[in-house]
């Protein structure tokens, strides 16, 4: 229910907003880019055909209003003889111009170093727009504090917290599926030559900062010895990798690094023993038999 | 009508006409000091330009030359050189015309003009070698931020005292956006820039965190209003009328729309602060108010465009008018996407991102630029009794700079949304799909590339048009004194409409600019201030170490702030890159706060313990050995350079000053406390093979950066619940 009504919420504020468009990862829940991407065609293609009706509906009536005025006013004539008809015509009308030939009945008395002033109305669309945003602002406001549901935390804050246990349930929902999740207790060496490859790759994209191209260590262990400061096996490996030891600055990757990920790095780690690579780091931690 | 135009033969026909002089001298310096500030200030930020396309145009590993130093200096430069002197020389130009009386004191003006190019010049010097205060466009340190705050008011003085021995009864809108202007910038530029000093080139802003973060943006967004917006619009109304030969097109609007802007504006701050951990109201005041600004923004540029009636085919002969329209076009478009990025859901995915980049640009490019331009079109020829060289070259300049702008812009807008939405996209098992955020930057760097040669376009457009100035002036003779006559105004004022009863007196004018311009910034400060409510505290934040302290001088000192944020929102996909979002209370000993307004490199919040002492030091000495392809420029010289502690104590009592509880006494022991500090991080740094030594910059940046985050709770890159 209380899903039901955030929706509802949600979606009253990007109709509020006006630019669904943009809609983040926060108001429309659990959706990835394509999603997004289809709610932003879908609702610039929903505004779209709201302003053309509103513009084709204002048209039809000011075609309407003119064909009615068989005599024609002082400002139509003006109007006329200035050239100012069809489009330019338009233009004038929605801005509620006075004629250039009626100019004298609107100038002011002012004269600035030659600038005079005209006091021709505020364009009616303009007034129209200042007073939707201001009650725009009123709407926003009740959206986001007066009618939000969640007095004990601030709306953003219940926003991600929503977020949050969404991508959970349907992280669990898709793990469900996979076969076989592997973990540090079942995991296995791999040693299809494809395995490796992957594991290399992922290698030299987060660990050779640390641990040197070839495994030779840095700031981090050698990791082509026979010595492991928390342990030489490929379970010892892997849970090293997903947990990490932050005391000495070896991170955790289990957010980074998918399980099978992880496998083939343990594996490919460990296809780098006794290789002897140049300029390797002294030997650290306890000698462990292969 | 007819009343009007004989009341007004009689009044230049009668015998008390009074003859006097425009100086022209004046509006010619600035006018100089615009095209060369200008220049200089387009070429740094072309330099910036390219050193974000590549990390070597951070030319040899010089400090003074790197993006972090560098990027301020392009900032103020085009800010407070290029459109303040730009302001300055429509201002003195225009003011004197539409009162008809010359400015109040030829020597008030020359100390502003000298003033000022002091001012720009101690910038050009102090920025460079890293005397800042680490806040955006307000970087200056305390004794320039003094010299500007007194330069500022013998502006304003010049200004008022001649609307005082005007010659003409009521003001020209033009001259009430002056005055809002000069009103705000000094109440804005006075709070922002309250700041302790510890010595001539070194404070720290009183206010903290939150707080902080509030006043600056509430100084930073009315900047934008109050120094590159109203002055420009007081000139818009001058130049386009005048070169247009029509009268203005609404009085009326001009009244709803001055007072609505002015008074509107000041509260939209806040939008720069969204899903941040700014309270939730205030937040969407800012955004509210942001969207209520849209019709008072477009006020202007309506008056503006529709004074063009009956003449736009002058348009496309008339550099000025051709200048000028590009110019209100670009502030239309600006000031609605402004509204559009201050939603929460828009800003969701613009904010951090190369998107605002290209939204202030349109607005410096554009808006600025353009209106710049087109004004100095009107002004040389004027100014030295000639016509313009090159009609042709002006030309040439205008598609420059409109290709320029288009070449500059859309690559950002591309730019901005291809790496927010990498930042957001998850896997199906729940994983960020760019964890590494560098992948994320070398998508769009061929983007900054585009960018540059946007920029290029620009820079090349302004220097013909410098030429084209330079050859006008060259093909004539300044006319320093210009003639003028007016009757002196007489007997009291008779009020016709109420309004007038502001409009015709300079003194209420500016009392009621301050009333209207006051009210936004006390609603939204004062609670966040004093009501504890909004910024509650975290027991286990403790104040930073006197090594930490260092450190964190050094991370203002080179820019990081402008690179990298400390301000986790709360998404998804931001905690589960950086940790935890961040909370208000674990700011409450920042002076000044570093939340920074622009992602180049990851967020730094909760950086603390996440690599190992070393990674840092390799880091800095080369980025791209930790971070193959890294865009971050080295830092060598933290290596090299020692850190003074001579100033610790003092350091250490300034930040009890403002609120910072060391316990009493802690000067004696802080120098002690560092060094040991210091010894463990060296030590640590020796073991993993990185020869140091205690007192080594370095050393305290990493025990700054190694601090960051760690007491709200370990960043972990667990999402916390």
């Amino acid at each position: 229910m209380k899903s039901a009504n955030k929706k509802i919420l949600s979606l009253l504020a990007l109709t509020l907003t006006g630019n669904a468009a943009w809609a983040s990862d926060q108001l429309i829940y659990g959706i990835d880019n394509f999603d997004l991407l289809i709610y932003t065609l879908g609702s610039v293609l929903v505004l779209l055909f709201f302003a053309i009706l509103i513009i084709a509906l204002g048209l039809l009536f000011i075609v309407k209003e003119s064909l009615k005025k068989a005599p024609k006013t002082a400002e139509d004539v003006a109007f006329e003889m200035e050239g100012e008809t069809g489009w330019k015509g338009f233009l004038a009308r929605i801005n509620a111009a006075k004629p250039i030939a009626l100019e004298k009945d609107i100038i002011m008395d002012h004269n600035y170093d030659g600038i005079q002033e005209l006091d021709n109305d505020l364009p009616p669309w303009w007034k129209a727009l200042f007073y939707a945003c201001i009650v725009l602002a009123f709407g926003y406001l009740g959206v986001y504090h007066w009618w939000a549901e969640t007095d004990a935390e601030p709306v953003s804050i219940a926003e991600y917290h929503y977020d949050v246990e969404q991508a959970e349930i349907a992280k669990k929902e898709y793990l469900a599926t996979m076969a076989n999740a592997i973990d540090e207790t079942n995991v296995e060496v791999a040693v299809e030559a494809s395995a490796l490859a992957s594991g290399k790759k992922a290698f030299d994209a987060n660990c050779k900062a640390c641990h040197g191209g070839a495994g030779e260590g840095g700031v981090g262990p050698n990791l082509t010895d026979e010595y492991w400061l928390h342990g030489g096996d490929v379970k010892s490996i892997f849970k090293t990798i997903k947990y990490g030891v932050p005391a000495k600055g070896m991170l955790a990757w289990e957010a980074k690094l998918t399980p099978l990920q992880i496998q083939e790095v343990s594996s490919y780690i460990l296809s780098l023993q006794g290789t002897n690579p140049p300029n390797g780091k002294a030997p650290q931690g306890e000698k462990v038999a292969m | 009508m007819i009343d009007n135009e004989q009341q007004h033969k009689q009044e230049t026909t009668s015998a008390n006409l009074e003859h006097f002089s425009y100086d022209n001298v004046i509006v010619k310096n600035f006018a100089i000091a615009t095209m060369f500030w200008g220049i200089a200030g387009m070429v740094v930020g072309l330099l910036v330009a390219l050193q974000l396309a590549h990390p070597i145009f951070n030319i040899g590993e010089q400090a003074w030359l790197t993006f972090g130093r560098l990027r301020p200096l392009h900032t103020n430069a085009v800010i407070f050189a290029f459109v303040g002197n730009g302001m300055f020389a429509g201002i003195y130009y225009s003011l004197p015309r539409l009162v008809k009386a010359r400015m109040y004191s030829d020597l008030l003006g020359k100390i502003h003009f000298w003033g000022w190019q002091l001012i720009i010049l101690s910038a050009l010097i102090t920025l460079p070698l890293g005397f800042t205060q680490g806040k955006e466009y307000a970087e200056l340190e305390w004794p320039i931020d003094i010299a500007i705050a007194v330069i500022w008011v013998v502006f304003g003085l010049n200004m008022i005292m001649t609307l005082v021995k005007r010659r003409e009864r009521h003001l020209y809108v033009a001259i009430w956006f002056y005055l809002a202007t000069f009103v705000t910038v000094a109440v804005l530029h006075i709070v922002n820039s309250l700041a302790l000093p510890l010595s001539l080139f070194n404070s720290y802003s009183v206010f903290a965190g939150v707080q902080d973060a509030l006043v600056q943006w509430w100084y930073g967004h009315n900047a934008v209003a109050f120094f590159l917006t109203t002055p420009y619009l007081g000139l818009m109304y001058y130049f386009v009328p005048k070169a247009a030969n029509r009268p203005v097109y609404s009085y009326r609007l001009s009244i709803i729309h001055f007072w609505s802007l002015i008074f509107i504006y000041i509260w939209a701050g806040p939008h720069h602060l969204l899903y941040t951990a700014l309270p939730d109201w205030a937040q969407s005041l800012g955004t509210v108010f942001s969207v209520m600004l849209i019709a008072p923004s477009w006020g202007g540029m309506l008056n503006g465009l529709l004074t063009l009636r009956g003449v736009w085919d002058k348009v496309r002969t008339e550099p000025v008018l051709k200048f000028m329209v590009v110019a209100l076009t670009a502030y239309g478009m600006a000031t609605f996407e402004g509204p559009m990025l201050s939603f929460k859901n828009v800003n969701a995915i613009t904010h951090y991102t190369d998107w605002t980049i290209a939204h202030v640009h349109v607005g410096a490019l554009g808006w600025n630029g353009f209106l710049t331009f087109g004004m100095l079109y009107w002004l040389f020829p004027k100014m030295y009794r000639t016509k313009l060289h090159s009609l042709k070259l002006a030309n040439v300049h205008f598609w420059l700079g409109t290709l320029g702008i288009v070449f500059y812009v859309v690559p950002m807008y591309w730019a901005g949304l291809t790496q927010s939405l990498m930042w957001k996209e998850f896997t199906p098992e729940g994983f960020l799909k760019y964890p590494n955020f560098l992948e994320t930057v070398t998508q769009i760097v061929p983007m900054y590339m585009l960018r540059a040669v946007g920029g290029l376009l620009y820079v090349v457009g302004a220097l013909v048009g410098v030429y084209n100035y330079y050859m006008t002036a060259t093909s004539g003779k300044l006319q320093r004194e210009e003639e003028a006559s007016a009757p002196a105004l007489q007997g009291s004022h008779k009020v016709k409409r109420w309004h007038e009863w502001i409009e015709a007196r300079p003194i209420q004018m500016t009392i009621f600019s301050f009333v209207a311009i006051s009210i936004g910034g006390i609603v939204e400060f004062l609670p966040t201030y004093f009501v504890e409510e909004n910024t509650p505290t975290i027991a286990t934040v403790k104040p930073y170490t006197p090594l930490e302290l260092k450190g964190r001088d050094i991370y203002i000192r080179e820019g990081c702030y402008l690179c990298h944020s400390q301000m986790i929102r709360p998404f998804r996909s931001e905690t589960e890159r950086y940790g935890d979002y961040s909370k208000s209370g674990e700011f409450v000993y920042d002076h000044p706060f570093q939340w920074g307004s622009k992602r180049t490199g990851p967020d730094l919040a909760r950086l603390g313990g996440k690599y190992p002492d070393s990674w840092h030091y390799n880091h800095m000495l080369d980025p791209g050995s930790m971070s193959p392809g890294s865009i971050m420029p080295s830092y060598p010289w933290l290596l090299e350079d020692d850190i003074s502690v001579d100033d610790v104590p003092a350091q250490i009592s300034l930040m009890r000053n403002l609120g910072v509880p060391y316990e009493e006494g802690y000067e004696e022991k802080a120098v002690a406390d560092l060094d040991k500090q210091a010894e463990e991080i060296t030590e640590s740094l020796i073991n993993d093979g990185s020869d140091t030594a205690p007192r080594k910059e370095i050393v305290a940046l990493i025990a700054y950066l190694q601090r960051l985050g760690v007491d709200a709770g370990q960043a972990s890159n667990l999402p916390l619940k």
